[in-house]
């Protein structure tokens, strides 16, 4: 970028806002109303957000599903802990839908449930709080934002650090021109993951509803050990999965541009060679109209770190050289190295000394709060399902090119789809198993 | 009565100490103390065990705490520091005596001021050997473990049943009396029941009428683990819980191979009946048609123990247990403990020999109590 644009920059950050100005809401919870709230995925990060949002006063938990029984004692319990009423246990997350009196969906499943679930949920005019990464592949991330518009529905995406405080100050340094030009950004996700040791097969487990598990996705025989995240059957990856957060950073920092027009570099598996299909490497240069993204992760890197909790929540930095999830701002007079989930943000000048150091604080609360006002305003969350589709398009790309023999690929925004080597575009949607379906017309 | 003592001995009757419900009933015990030529100062407890609260396959575990403050701290008398036969594993029924010869050193201006008190469980022994462990991950939380399944776990020994509302109490009105170890939602009748009365640093603790057998929830693995530091014990780790659970390949052990185990990889303590099956509801879970809509005393489901004769391994409160869980995301950062054996709020499959739960060991949950080990 050969300097910060403000008019587009503020361009970026409205366009979405105009967009929903002209939405008007089906329905509208009154201030006192309590929003009645379905959670679907019962796993650490859904049991998490049931007891959160639990925990409010002005939500309610009615229904907890899961495919696997064996995950309800946990999550009602807590749900049960803080609201009189018990919650509806369920396997079937139609049943949450098919009930009027549900205002909103938790969909914290694995990766190949978030697009159709999400999109059936708007069918069914709920609104949703989605985990990340929001799709399993490119096209059916556009799917979940023309549902989301089409039934005008609220859908916040669970990358929370971008409703921290200290992000929207890190993001008025950046627009401010005190780093200067920003030609680089540069995001990490580096971490050490185990092998996996994939055994045989084994007989599906009672009070598992295998079929329901697999949904949309193959349904392979059932193999407990053989881990979901590490194949695109399931998911979009490891790296991906959990990199989006800072990806959703880097792009709130610079304005939120919607698209790279060119990703070339390397995906591959390298150390983890257990029978994955998904790459355990990933250093992908993203091009920018106005700036470079570079991205680098790894699942064998034990020596960097994630941001631990006592530093997440304190006025401490993390140790940045060896910081597995930062970011890192360049420009031509200073750099910020940034860190998520309530790891604070410190900038250097050009004579490398520290000049500002904010602390941070995770963001959990405020980007549940932040979707509870959009649900009651009808104003854009924070985590905007086409924002959620932007962050996670790259990786997407990332993963295509690793397919295409690490082939750079152009791509064109205003079609979606890779112009340079047609073939590539197989990848941009999957094959869906009947009956879940994510239909071309939502 | 105590003068009695201390004329026909003449020696020191100290304190009788006292015993709680849910302990094992050690009966009358004595304590006395006399003057050695040589030793100094020897504390003598004594106490008759009575026939059937011993046996070698399930032994009480004594232990002993004193007092030199007038009861206002206590501390865990360490089995090194003691001699006789009536401390530790006792698996005989009959007299016991219990030599200390430390009260000198216990900085008590005067070794009459010391105060005891004696307490025991029933624990079970599980004997050295094989076993066919089938936690894989997957089946309960754990998707993401490499799982290297320990097979052959060295004897140890585990509680017949999880620790008790009265035994926690117990240990809360000598340990919190600033409140550690105790939060206010244990005072819920329905799901645990003791209440906290006072000031802070003079907290006194009462069990709910009719609550004291009951599994003690809401504790945190924190809370379990100096539960179990207090008594001179620890958690089960994961291997030993499920050995526990559904017996070893030979029940007698590998030394002795004479007993195989009828069903050495079966679902439940059981067997594989379902704990629902045939109308016959072997553990408490999910639902009222056990008996039970909340936890269940401990001991109830008896008729269904483990081989080993541990009780309600299966249902009732979830058991915390010394493993860490890590996921590909949170290695090594989150710390989270891994439970075993549903509760009375799973379904029952998930009361079985293979789900694992997980949680960080700060929760507090009216599903998860614990059992001791040794």
């Amino acid at each position: 970028m050969s300097s910060w644009d403000r008019r587009q920059f503020l361009k970026a950050s409205c366009g979405t806002a105009a967009a929903w100005s002209a939405l008007s809401a089906r329905k509208v919870r009154g201030a006192n109303e309590k929003i009645i709230v379905g959670c679907m995925g019962l796993g650490g990060r859904g049991t998490y957000l049931a007891e959160a949002f639990a925990h409010r006063d002005d939500v309610e938990i009615a229904y907890l599903c899961d495919t696997d029984k064996r995950r309800f004692a946990r999550a009602r319990e807590a749900v049960e802990e803080t609201q009189d009423r018990s919650p509806k246990l369920t396997q079937d997350f139609r049943q949450i839908l098919d009930d009027k009196n549900v205002d909103v969906l938790i969909n914290a499943t694995p990766d190949h449930w978030h697009g159709l679930g999400t999109i059936l949920a708007c069918q069914a005019g709920k609104d949703v709080y989605v985990e990340k990464p929001m799709s399993h592949n490119l096209w059916e991330g556009r799917q979940m934002i023309e549902a989301a518009r089409k039934y005008k529905r609220i859908v916040q995406v669970g990358t929370q650090s971008r409703s921290g405080p200290y992000m929207a100050q890190a993001r008025e340094v950046i627009r401010s021109g005190k780093l200067g030009d920003v030609h680089i950004v540069r995001v990490f996700n580096m971490m050490q993951h185990p092998m996996q040791r994939i055994g045989p097969d084994q007989p599906e487990p009672d009070g598992l509803a295998y079929d329901m598990w697999c949904g949309p996705a193959a349904k392979l025989p059932y193999n407990p050990s053989r881990r979901w995240l590490n194949f695109f059957e399931y998911s979009c990856g490891p790296i991906p999965g959990d990199a989006v957060h800072q990806y959703d950073l880097a792009r709130f920092l610079m304005g939120d541009p919607a698209y790279p027009k060119s990703v070339s570099g390397r995906s591959a598996i390298e150390a983890l060679k257990d029978g994955r299909d998904c790459p355990d490497t990933q250093f992908a240069l993203f091009e920018y109209d106005d700036f470079t993204l570079l991205f680098e992760g790894a699942l064998w890197t034990p020596y960097m770190k994630k941001i631990p909790g006592s530093i997440r929540d304190s006025d401490q930095f993390p140790d940045w050289p060896f910081c597995s999830t930062k970011i890192e701002v360049c420009g031509t007079k200073g750099f910020l190295w940034i860190g998520r989930h309530g790891g604070g943000w410190q900038m250097v000048d050009s004579d490398s000394r520290i000049v500002q150091s904010i602390y941070g604080r995770q963001a959990d609360k405020e980007h549940q709060q932040n979707f509870i006002d959009c649900i009651r305003s009808r104003k854009p969350a924070n985590a905007d399902v086409e924002q959620g589709h932007y962050s996670t398009l790259p990786f997407h790309l990332a993963n295509i090119m690793g397919r295409m023999d690490n082939a750079p690929l152009l791509f064109d925004g205003k079609t979606e789809t890779i112009t340079n080597l047609p073939e590539a575009n197989r990848y941009l949607r999957r094959t869906y198993r009947k009956p879940w379906i994510v239909p071309k017309q939502v | 009565m105590h003068r009695l003592i201390y004329m026909l001995m003449g020696v020191l009757v100290v304190l009788l100490s006292t015993t709680q419900a849910s302990w094992l009933d050690l009966g009358r015990v004595v304590v006395k103390q006399e003057t050695t030529e040589l030793g100094g100062v020897r504390v003598v407890i004594e106490y008759e065990l009575a026939e059937g609260k011993a046996t070698t396959a399930h032994p009480a575990y004594v232990f002993v705490r004193y007092s030199s403050d007038e009861g206002e701290t206590w501390s865990l008398l360490l089995p090194e520091c003691l001699r006789g036969n009536g401390f530790a594993l006792v698996d005989k029924p009959g007299q016991k005596q219990i030599f200390f010869w430390g009260a000198t050193e216990t900085q008590s201006v005067d070794p009459k001021q010391l105060k005891f008190h004696v307490r025991a469980l029933r624990i079970a022994r599980i004997p050295a050997g094989r076993f066919e462990p089938r936690a894989v991950p997957g089946n309960g939380c754990d998707t993401s473990r490499i799982h290297e399944p320990v097979t052959t776990v060295p004897e140890f020994y585990l509680a017949d049943t999880e620790t008790t509302v009265a035994m926690y109490t117990d240990y809360l009105n000598e340990t919190g009396t600033n409140g550690l170890g105790y939060n206010t939602r244990m005072a819920r009748p329905d799901r645990c029941g003791i209440v906290q009365e006072g000031e802070p640093g003079n907290y006194k603790y009462t069990v709910t009428p009719g609550r004291e057998n009951y599994p003690v929830t809401y504790v945190s693995w924190y809370d379990a683990m100096s539960f179990a530091a207090w008594c001179g014990l620890r958690l089960p780790v994961e291997a030993e819980w499920e050995k526990a659970y559904r017996g070893g390949t030979y029940l007698d052990g590998d030394q002795s191979k004479q007993i195989p185990n009828p069903i050495p990889d079966r679902q439940y303590p059981w067997g594989d009946e379902a704990p629902n099956a045939d109308g016959i509801f072997r553990c408490n879970f999910d639902g009222q048609e056990d008996g039970f809509s909340h936890t269940s005393p401990v001991g109830h489901f008896t008729k269904f123990n483990s081989p080993y004769g541990v009780c309600d391994l299966a249902g009732n409160v979830a058991e915390w247990t010394l493993d860490w869980y890590s996921t590909t995301h949170h290695a090594g950062l989150d710390g989270f403990r891994i439970l075993r054996g549903g509760s009375w709020m799973a379904p029952p499959e998930a009361c079985d020999a293979i789900t694992a739960a997980t949680a960080l060991p700060i929760k507090e949950s009216s599903i998860m109590g614990f059992r001791l080990a040794k």
